[in-house]
């Protein structure tokens, strides 16, 4: 054999004796067994210390508190969400005590008014909301509840209100377009008002010959955009020019 | 306020539009830029090299050695961005010990590797062999120590045993050059395959990147003959320096075309993206990329090689003399780099800077010190120059020797 190749071979075979000695020595045993993953890290995680209780521990010994919240709109935030880990209170309920968030800066994490979130998902301004009283001195926390019903669309649909006050359409009404039942405003969610559905209705003040008022721009509608509804084009809320 | 949450702040009063919360801030920063241009530097090196040997170009020879050794000292370094980016390096090992198949980013590793031992390494020694038992035959104590502890301990300098050195040589840059397309098709291939960013999912990115790792590499070999020249008080060997920039030229083209392609593709189709990315690229990206890599890097040298260098004809459109010829490579071998630099951090910077709603912009805030920050960067920018010093006091790369030139 050239003497190039064995001298080469040496070193290669070093190198290759090294890597399975490691593999041998520094592979965990368990790896590999279930996934590509040390299986016995699956006993190490489940023998960490358990620090949530869960929704239904509290039930025990807080039976009508959890009963209100179950009832109440607050029914998908866990008790946990705002009272921190439970698992050591409910071993030890008079030596170890839960916080509570009872200071203003608590609610609008989920309350502050961000347009990210849902249409009609109850959020408030925190600097111009009732400020400076705790929330929990008008709201109970765990059944929250407006102290009456909001009398504005814009308690709940503030993204809408405050585009459309800036916008062409700000004297209109939103009831203008949308017919509201009164319950809408204390169930949202199971009376639905009404949305324009035709290219006419928008066709009651633009069309060219509507009798509304005349500084109305008006539009042929047999002609313009004649394929698609107006707000494919328009937002209605805030109509420009596109 | 809380004193920490004053960068969030800051950098919460520049995002323009409708961000995303996990998208403020920036999870790849300067030194996942540092990365690719390293490896690309690297790949573009070792072609150059390879040209030589393959294609035997003879006028670039001189060049030969230094292009392996500067290939060498990137590919030390390129891995040590990415160790500093992920924090806990004494786990790097871990990936060549459980490979995982179906992660491309873990089948890297392997391809370093082999790209380090098995080609680089390799190739290296098998040219400088019989020089390493020259020299160590005539001298003394550490040298003398080094050289022969590098010979392995094969000493034969039969002429057969000669001609297996460059035997052997050849056919690993023949095995060379596609893996050398690979580490750095790879880097490409990472970034276009994240489906979800229409700023860098595209099968163009990996031959996009090929061809800039082309022109950086040859641009810093450039710049390193020049240089090296200089120091060492030689004259230039112009014939190597104009074909170098012709070289230089040619990637340059295709390079640009091929950047070029992937713009009107994208202007053509109109994605949906095509807005907030326009937005993008007139504001936040104006500077790094229209001035500084479309003009500054590539236009400005484009033109200027094109006009000097004796590329297509047998000398340049301008007769320049060899003093104004070399000044020019020269500042444009600058440029180049600037502007493949610029192209490394439009991709990966860009890619980042506007929301996935496709609605809104954020902004990058460099560190300055900190792992990430930017004198890490600078200092692994640094490193490999420091590794080449040392690499050719220990394995001088100049041709000095005629007889090199005779058995090429
Ligand atoms: C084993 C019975 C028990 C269980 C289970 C239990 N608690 Fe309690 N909890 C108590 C008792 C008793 C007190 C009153 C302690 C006191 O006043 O010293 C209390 C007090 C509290 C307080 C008021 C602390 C204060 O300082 O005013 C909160 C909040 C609370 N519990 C939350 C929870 C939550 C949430 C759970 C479910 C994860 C839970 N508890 C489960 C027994 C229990
Ligand atoms: C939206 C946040 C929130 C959730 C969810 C919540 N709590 Fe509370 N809880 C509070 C606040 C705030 C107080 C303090 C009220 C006060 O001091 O008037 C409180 C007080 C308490 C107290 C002290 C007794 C009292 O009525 O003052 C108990 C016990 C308690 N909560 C248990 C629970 C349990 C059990 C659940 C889950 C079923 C729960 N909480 C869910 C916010 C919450
Ligand atoms: C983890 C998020 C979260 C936190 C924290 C939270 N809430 Fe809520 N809140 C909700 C959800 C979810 C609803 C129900 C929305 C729905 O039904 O669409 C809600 C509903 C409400 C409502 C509307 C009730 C109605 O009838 O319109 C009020 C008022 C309210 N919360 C007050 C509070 C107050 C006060 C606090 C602080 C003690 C608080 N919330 C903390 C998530 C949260
Ligand atoms: C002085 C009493 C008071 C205080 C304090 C107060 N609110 Fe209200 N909140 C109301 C009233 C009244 C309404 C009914 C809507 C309206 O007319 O604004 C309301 C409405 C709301 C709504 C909208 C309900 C819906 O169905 O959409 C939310 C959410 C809310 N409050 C959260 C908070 C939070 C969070 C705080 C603390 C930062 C807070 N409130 C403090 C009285 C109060
Ligand atoms: C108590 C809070 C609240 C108030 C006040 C409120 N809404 Fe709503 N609204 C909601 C919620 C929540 C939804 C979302 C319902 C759903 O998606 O299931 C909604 C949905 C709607 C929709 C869409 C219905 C659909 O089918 O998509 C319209 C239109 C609407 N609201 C108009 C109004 C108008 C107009 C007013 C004022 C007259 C108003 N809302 C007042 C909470 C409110
Ligand atoms: C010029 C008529 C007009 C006015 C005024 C108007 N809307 Fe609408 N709104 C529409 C139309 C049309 C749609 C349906 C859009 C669609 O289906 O895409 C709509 C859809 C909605 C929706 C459901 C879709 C969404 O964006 O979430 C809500 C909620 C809503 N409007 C609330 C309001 C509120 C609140 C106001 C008053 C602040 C208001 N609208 C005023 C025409 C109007
Ligand atoms: C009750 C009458 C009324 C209805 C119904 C109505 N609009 Fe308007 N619209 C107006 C008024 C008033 C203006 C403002 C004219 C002005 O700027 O002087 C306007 C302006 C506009 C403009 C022009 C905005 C601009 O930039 O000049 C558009 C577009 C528009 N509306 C679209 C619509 C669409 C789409 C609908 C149906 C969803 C609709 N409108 C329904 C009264 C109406
Ligand atoms: C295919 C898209 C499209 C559709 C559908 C569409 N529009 Fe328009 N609309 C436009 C564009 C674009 C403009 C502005 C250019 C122009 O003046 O033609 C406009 C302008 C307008 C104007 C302002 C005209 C002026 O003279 O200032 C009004 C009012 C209007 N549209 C109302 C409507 C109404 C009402 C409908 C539904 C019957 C509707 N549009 C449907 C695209 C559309």
């Amino acid at each position: 054999m050239r003497q190039q190749i064995s001298r080469l071979s040496i070193v290669f075979g070093v190198l290759l004796l090294a890597l399975v000695l490691a593999r041998h020595f520094l592979i965990p045993k368990s790896f590999g067994k279930i996934g590509h993953y040390r299986a016995a890290a699956v006993d190490a995680i489940a023998a960490r210390k358990i620090k949530y209780a869960g929704h239904q521990a509290c039930a025990s010994c807080h039976e009508e508190i959890v009963k209100l919240h179950d009832d109440r709109r607050h029914r998908n935030v866990a008790c946990e969400v705002c009272h921190g880990p439970a698992a050591a209170h409910v071993e030890a309920p008079t030596e170890i005590r839960l916080p509570a968030p009872k200071q203003r800066g608590y609610c609008p994490l989920c309350h502050g008014y961000d347009p990210s979130r849902p249409t009609g998902f109850p959020q408030i301004d925190p600097v111009s909301h009732n400020p400076l009283k705790p929330c929990i001195t008008c709201h109970n926390p765990h059944a929250p509840e407006t102290p009456h019903t909001p009398e504005e669309c814009s308690a709940c649909h503030g993204e809408i209100a405050r585009t459309k006050a800036v916008s062409h359409h700000a004297l209109l009404p939103c009831t203008g377009c949308h017919e509201t039942q009164k319950q809408h405003k204390i169930t949202p969610q199971l009376s639905r008002p009404s949305k324009p559905a035709s290219r006419a209705f928008c066709g009651q003040c633009h069309g060219v010959d509507a009798s509304s008022p005349k500084e109305i721009p008006r539009v042929d509608l047999a002609t313009h955009g004649e394929r698609y509804v107006c707000w494919q084009c328009h937002y209605p809320h805030f109509p420009e020019l596109k | 306020m809380d004193p920490q949450l004053q960068p969030l702040m800051d950098v919460l009063q520049q995002v323009k539009g409708y961000i995303y919360p996990n998208e403020i801030e920036l999870q790849w920063g300067l030194l996942v830029v540092v990365y690719p241009y390293v490896t690309g530097l690297v790949a573009g090196a070792f072609i150059l090299a390879s040209l030589e040997r393959v294609f035997n170009v003879r006028e670039v020879q001189p060049t030969y050695r230094l292009s392996l050794l500067t290939a060498l000292a990137f590919l030390i370094v390129a891995p040590l961005p990415l160790l500093a980016h992920l924090g806990h390096p004494g786990r790097a090992f871990e990936i060549f010990l459980t490979p995982n198949l179906n992660s491309a980013m873990a089948m890297f590793g392997f391809i370093y590797a082999w790209y380090l031992m098995v080609v680089l390494l390799l190739e290296i020694w098998f040219d400088y062999r019989k020089d390493l038992i020259q020299w160590a035959a005539g001298e003394t104590g550490l040298r003398r120590f080094l050289h022969r502890a590098l010979t392995l301990g094969a000493t034969d300098l039969s002429e057969r045993s000669l001609s297996f050195d460059r035997g052997a040589g050849k056919l690993i840059t023949l095995i060379g050059i596609p893996s050398a397309f690979l580490l750095h098709g790879y880097v490409g291939f990472i970034f276009g395959s994240v489906k979800a960013n229409p700023w860098w999912s595209s099968v163009l990115i990996p031959i996009v990147f090929l061809f800039s790792a082309i022109v950086s590499g040859i641009a810093l070999i450039l710049l390193l003959f020049l240089f090296s020249s200089l120091v060492r008080g030689k004259d230039v060997d112009m014939a190597c320096a104009d074909k170098l920039a012709s070289f230089l030229l040619y990637a340059l083209i295709v390079d640009f075309s091929l950047e070029m392609l992937d713009f009107i593709h994208r202007l053509y189709e109109a994605e949906e993206s095509i807005k907030i990315l326009s937005q993008m690229i007139s504001s936040r990206l104006f500077l790094s990329l229209v001035v500084l890599q479309v003009l500054v890097g590539t236009v400005l040298p484009m033109l200027s090689l094109f006009l000097v260098s004796p590329a297509f004809r047998s000398r340049g459109l301008l007769a320049a003399p060899a003093e104004l010829r070399r000044l020019v490579y020269f500042s444009a071998a600058v440029l180049i780099q600037i502007g493949i630099f610029s192209t490394r951090w439009n991709v990966v910077i860009g890619g980042q800077l506007f929301s996935k709603s496709l609605r809104g912009l954020t902004v990058y805030k460099m560190e300055l010190l900190g792992i990430e920050g930017f004198f890490m960067s600078a200092l692994l920018l640094l490193l490999p120059f420091l590794i080449l010093y040392l690499l050719v006091v220990l394995l001088p790369p100049w041709p000095d020797r005629e007889a090199r030139v005779a058995d090429g």
